[in-house]
């Protein structure tokens, strides 16, 4: 350990601590920084982390500085808020002050810190500034501009050290320097928008968020990412019931602190036009009042010939279906659907958010053929929650002149069998709990309100049964949590899960 | 970027050119180390890299192409398009400049009737400004190729552009003390 | 003495074929080299150079001997650079070093490489020097062919390759991380420190950046001792050093002398003075990067590091730029910040934006539209860049500013006063236009 005085506070950090993150501790807030971020080495250009180290004759930087014991370090007096404003000053300089058009504002860093350190006479005459290119796009989700650039590399490291694809670079030098991809390159991998995430200020933004929305008007819901088996951990920002983008939420056993591109655009299905909007019983659109008759009419009040279920599905619900078919096998959908090419990052082969929690419920998949089988040798009506196993062949010739009740979010092959079309909620508009591919339990929560009159899927296995006329249906997730709870033996709290998910029986990593 | 540099572009080096760039690899402890010497293989040869010289690097030292553009754009001689047949580079940093570096840099533009940093038409002639090239006892000063000129009067410029619109290139001053036996140029 | 004792690394520039093996060894050459693989150990020739004085002769000054030692012991992959990268405007003493006796700097290269049991030199020659590239290559294969480099280097069992670099346009690969990181095959930045080279530096292994000069004074020194080079100079400032002369004086040119002599000595008995018709008005001592002194000033100092140091500027490289009273000091500054705008490697914030701002503003005030906030607004600037960066590139356009506003600001004055604006005689390069 050592001690340090930091502004005259005295702290003791573990030896090996950079000095930024001492400062951080001490001051309860980053010192100004763009080109520093804890994922990616140091590259130690913007100057902003100057601090005063007694003993040393010139200030130095923070980031590229490791605690020594006995250490007296200023962060807040003159010689060092003089610096870092004219530092600040210099990074202004040649920046177009776009503000009211840029997409990064409210989220700048330089926005901030010019606001910060009052900086809000313009020394340089606007013919003056370095001109550079403007809304460039450079690969299919980021869109670039030159002049906003502060130069501090980060995207060009993350390309390099993280996804080692190395498609951007820092061309020219002095003040000409300018960021961008080589002739003839995009910037074309899955991680790409987390360069947008990175940029310190308005030179990458994302094509997809481009003029959508003003970010101090975004509300945010922590939740996890569906699109694969890995889980990120992400962060919904939405308005008036709309998503407008995905951002990752940092979770050091999951996805530290990125995200794919693939992840970031599910939430578009949210808004598909394809989604269920009304309960439909033999093709036509009703009331939700009509569904227990309809229900109870195929044959449902003395339970069904199998449940099918599946990985997009949440535990709680997944549960719930098993409480709710009793006797009934329950099968867990199909083994050879939403399967992908993996990448070396993030990206799991997996598409499905939940294939865990089968397993954890002992709930058993299997491929067309099989439950074909299955439904063929059911007697009674066949409920489907989720998914769309009729888009199988064989599944759908299974399925012809069979009862279906089908729970889902969008029209489908399967919905178009069903005799019975349930709405249900997607995983934005609903709370839940996910096992990602370590076993690792992770809540989801309701960004935004459900698409037209679906409901959410819990509500309407209540209903199911409460139409069978089956006792313990139960009022809330919370209830249905503690029952979930005792009968998968997780000895958990699961309307209180840690921050970084459970792993039943230990964290794997 | 598997396919053979060739036949993607007829972009190639000469064999001499070919041998000397897997000497460097041989020589040099790294690949991406030897950039700088194979960028000069080629520029040596060829005057000048293009996107198919690009495309050689990377598949030879095993770059990103940002990479190898980053040290390209860098570096002053280092030039991406076809080059002037003769490129005259007149110093214009303080030594030479106190010692008459500007009425040389406009004595040039009148006879070439270009301004620096333009080209003359027929490609034969650009003429470019450029920072201290350690000639200063000895300015004013222009470089050409690997050359240096020195001393630079209005007429020893004069007769510098009549040899070279001969198509002779002069003896450079820094070839001054050439032993008998000739030294690799 | 006379001018010819202080001959230790220029005995050779006027000699005929100075350049080639058989002339080097035949006044000596390659015996150091013998001496220091036969009988020396390697710490012996490290503490010979510490004890010599010797300090680094590209600018900075630090003892050549103690940078060696920062090589950690038993280190199994060391590296050694020669930096010939002379790009300090004003400086041309290398240049000559490796121009007339290359052998000398390639035979410190190689003690100076078993003093640090490195396996693997640079020389690394600025690209503008491209006949130099090939005289200095001419020297190495002849230095193989003797058996002076190669294996088992004079029956020792030490073994050395060299590699001659050639740069391709960069000042700032002078700085020794930018020179290290130029021939790892990315742009030559300089290297955030710490680790520093001689911990950390080409491959992440323990490397030496040495000035040609630093490196062409060790053959000497072992052949006659430290106490012998410490004859020469002052006692903080020892040896000789190549002074680049260049300006309107009446002899301009590269001089050895020895450390401490008065300038007012070495104008008027070496240079001869100023050339017919020239007034002496000031002198940029150490290369373009330090601040310019008057002519008054200049005449009382000595030529050492701490004479200089004492009155407000620096030794540097020793590129000498004797500016005459006929110069326009707002337009020379102009060019040095020029060439700082231009040579900027452009990684730091503070140097990337300072070094363009300052070459704007005094172009304004040349073209008679400044106003007096104007130089306040060049001082402001300075503070924004010195001592703020990795490198010193940032001070090194700094330095020059600062002196000539405050030792000509009458001429800076002057220009707001005037109104009509000077017409440009050319453009600048590079995307530059006046």
């Amino acid at each position: 350990m050592a001690k340090l005085t930091i502004d005259g506070k005295e702290i003791e950090v573990p030896d090996g601590t950079s000095l930024f993150d001492a400062c951080r501790d001490a001051r309860g807030e980053a010192l100004p920084h763009f080109c520093y971020h804890p994922d990616l080495s140091i590259a130690g250009v913007c100057r902003l982390c100057q601090v005063e180290v007694e003993g040393m004759p010139k200030l130095t930087i923070a980031c590229n500085t490791t605690v020594r014991d006995g250490m007296v370090v200023h962060t807040r007096n003159e010689r060092v808020t003089s610096a870092s404003t004219q530092i600040l000053e210099m990074h202004l300089i040649n920046h177009p002050v776009d503000c009211p058009i840029c997409d990064q504002a409210g989220e700048c860093g330089l926005q901030n810190q010019y606001m910060n350190h009052g900086l809000y006479e313009a020394k340089v005459e606007m013919d003056d500034k370095v001109t550079k290119a403007k809304a460039q796009v450079i690969g299919p989700h980021v869109i670039l501009d030159k002049e906003r650039c502060v130069l501090c590399s980060r995207c060009v490291r993350f390309c390099d050290e993280v996804t080692g694809t190395g498609e951007m670079g820092i061309f020219n030098r002095g003040d000409r320097a300018e960021i961008g991809t080589a002739p003839g390159v995009e910037l074309d991998n899955n991680y790409s928008l987390n360069t947008v995430d990175l940029c310190p200020v308005g030179a990458l933004t994302s094509r997809d968020f481009r003029f959508q929305k003003r970010v101090w008007m975004l509300k945010a819901t922590s939740s996890v990412c569906p699109g694969c088996a890995t889980g990120c951990n992400v962060r919904i920002d939405h308005e008036a019931g709309r998503i407008f983008r995905l951002k990752p939420r940092y979770n050091p056993e999951v996805n530290g602190r990125w995200m794919c591109d693939k992840g970031r655009m599910v939430y578009k299905a949210v808004h598909d036009e394809g989604r269920l909007g009304d309960p439909m019983v033999a093709g036509d659109a009703g009331a939700w009042s009509a569904v227990p008759g309809a229900v109870a009419d195929l044959g449902a009040k003395d339970g069904f010939g199998l449940a099918i279920t599946g990985p997009h599905q949440s535990l709680e619900e997944m549960h719930l279906l098993k409480v709710l078919a009793g006797d009934a096998p329950v099968h867990g959908g199909l083994t050879g659907t939403d399967r992908d090419e993996k990448d070396n990052l993030l990206l799991d082969a997996d598409r499905t958010p939940n294939r865990k929690g089968l397993a954890l419920l002992g709930i058993e998949q299997s491929d067309g053929s099989a439950l074909a089988g299955a439904i063929k040798g059911a007697s009674g009506p066949i409920l489907i929650h989720g998914g769309d196993p009729a888009a199988d062949p064989a599944v759908a010739e299974a399925l012809s002149g069979k009862n279906t009740i089908y729970i889902g979010t969008r029209g489908n092959a399967t919905s178009a069998l069903a005799t019975v079309v349930l709405p249900a909620a997607m995983w934005a508009e609903k709370d839940g709990i996910f096992v990602n591919r370590d076993g690792r339990l992770q809540r989801f929560a309701q960004g935004v309100a459900r698409h037209g009159n679906a409901r959410e899927d819990w509500r309407i296995l209540a209903e199911l049964m409460n139409v069978r006329g089956l006792a313990g249906a139960p009022g809330s997730l919370k209830g249905l949590r503690s029952g979930l709870n005792a009968a998968a033996g997780l000895d958990a709290d699961l309307n209180k899960l840690p921050e970084r998910g459970f792993v039943p029986g230990g964290d794997v990593r | 970027m598997s396919k053979p540099v060739d036949e993607m572009s007829g972009w190639a080096l000469s064999p001499a050119g070919t041998a000397r760039v897997e000497a460097l690899l041989r020589q040099y402890p790294t690949k991406a180390s030897a950039l700088m010497p194979c960028i000069w293989v080629i520029m040596d040869e060829l005057g000048h890299v293009s996107e198919a010289g690009v495309d050689f690097l990377t598949a030879k030292l095993e770059l990103t192409r940002a990479r190898v553009h980053e040290v390209l754009s860098f570096y002053t001689m280092f030039r991406t398009e076809q080059q002037a047949e003769y490129t005259l580079q007149v110093c214009h940093n303080i030594s030479c400049h106190v010692m008459g570096a500007r009425p040389i840099i406009a004595h040039l533009e009148k006879r070439l009737g270009i301004r620096l940093g333009e080209t003359t038409p027929d490609g034969k002639f650009a003429l470019e400004g450029v920072e201290c090239l350690g000639a200063c006892g000895l300015g004013p000063c222009l470089q050409l190729g690997k050359h240096l000129y020195e001393h630079l009067t209005p007429q020893k410029t004069d007769d510098l552009l009549e040899s070279l619109r001969r198509g002779e290139v002069p003896r450079a001053d820094t070839d001054r003390e050439l032993p008998s036996g000739g030294e690799t140029s | 003495m006379s001018p010819s004792d202080y001959k230790i690394l220029s005995a050779r520039f006027d000699q005929r074929d100075g350049h080639l093996l058989p002339v080097y060894e035949a006044a000596g050459g390659y015996k150091a080299l013998r001496m220091a693989l036969t009988s020396l150990k390697p710490e012996e020739i490290r503490d010979v150079v510490k004890n010599s004085g010797l300090r680094g002769r590209g600018g900075a000054g630090f003892p050549t001997g103690v940078k060696w030692g920062f090589v950690p012991e038993g280190s199994e992959e060391v590296y050694f650079f020669v930096n010939a990268d002379e790009s300090e405007p004003g400086t041309f003493k290398d240049r000559y070093l490796l121009d007339y006796d290359p052998h000398q700097t390639l035979e410190g290269t190689i003690i100076s490489c078993f003093a640090v049991q490195a396996k693997l030199a640079f020389i690394y020659i600025r690209g503008e020097f491209g006949w130099l590239v090939d005289r200095v290559q001419a020297a190495v294969d002849e230095a193989y062919a003797a058996g002076y480099l190669g294996k088992d280097i004079l029956g020792s069992g030490f073994d050395l390759d060299v590699i001659v670099h050639k740069g391709a346009g960069a000042y700032i690969c002078g700085e020794e991380t930018g020179l290290i990181n130029s021939v790892e095959g990315v742009k030559g930045q300089p290297k955030i420190k710490p680790p520093f080279p001689a911990v950390a530096g080409f491959l992440n292994k323990p490397t030496i950046v040495n000035n040609v000069e630093s490196v062409a004074s060790v053959p000497w020194i072992i052949n006659n001792g430290a106490e012998a080079y410490k004859k020469f100079g002052t006692e903080k400032s020892c040896g000789t050093k190549l002074w680049s002369v260049s300006g309107p004086v009446k002899n301009p040119g590269v001089y050895e002398i020895p450390l401490g002599m008065p300038f007012r000595e070495f104008f008027h008995d070496y240079l001869g003075g100023m050339a017919e018709g020239e007034e002496l008005k000031a002198v940029i001592v150490g290369g373009s990067s330090v601040p310019v002194l008057p002519a008054a000033e200049i005449m009382n100092c000595n030529l050492d590091y701490e004479s200089l140091m004492n009155a407000g500027t620096m030794l540097g490289s020793g590129g000498m730029i004797v500016i005459p009273e006929s110069s326009d000091m707002v337009e020379l500054i102009q060019v040095l910040m020029h060439f700082y705008f231009d040579e900027s490697c452009g990684q730091c914030t503070p140097c990337r934006e300072g070094t363009g701002w300052l070459h704007k503003i005094v172009k304004k005030l040349r073209r008679g539209e400044g106003t007096a906030a104007d130089i306040d607004l060049l001082e402001h600037v300075c503070n924004g860049m010195a001592g703020l960066t990795i490198c010193p590139l940032s001070d090194a356009a700094v330095m020059p500013m600062r002196s000539f506003i405050d030792k000509f600001r009458p001429e800076f004055e002057a220009l707001i006063q005037e109104t009509a604006p000077a017409e440009p005689t050319s453009r600048w390069p590079r995307g530059e236009q006046e």
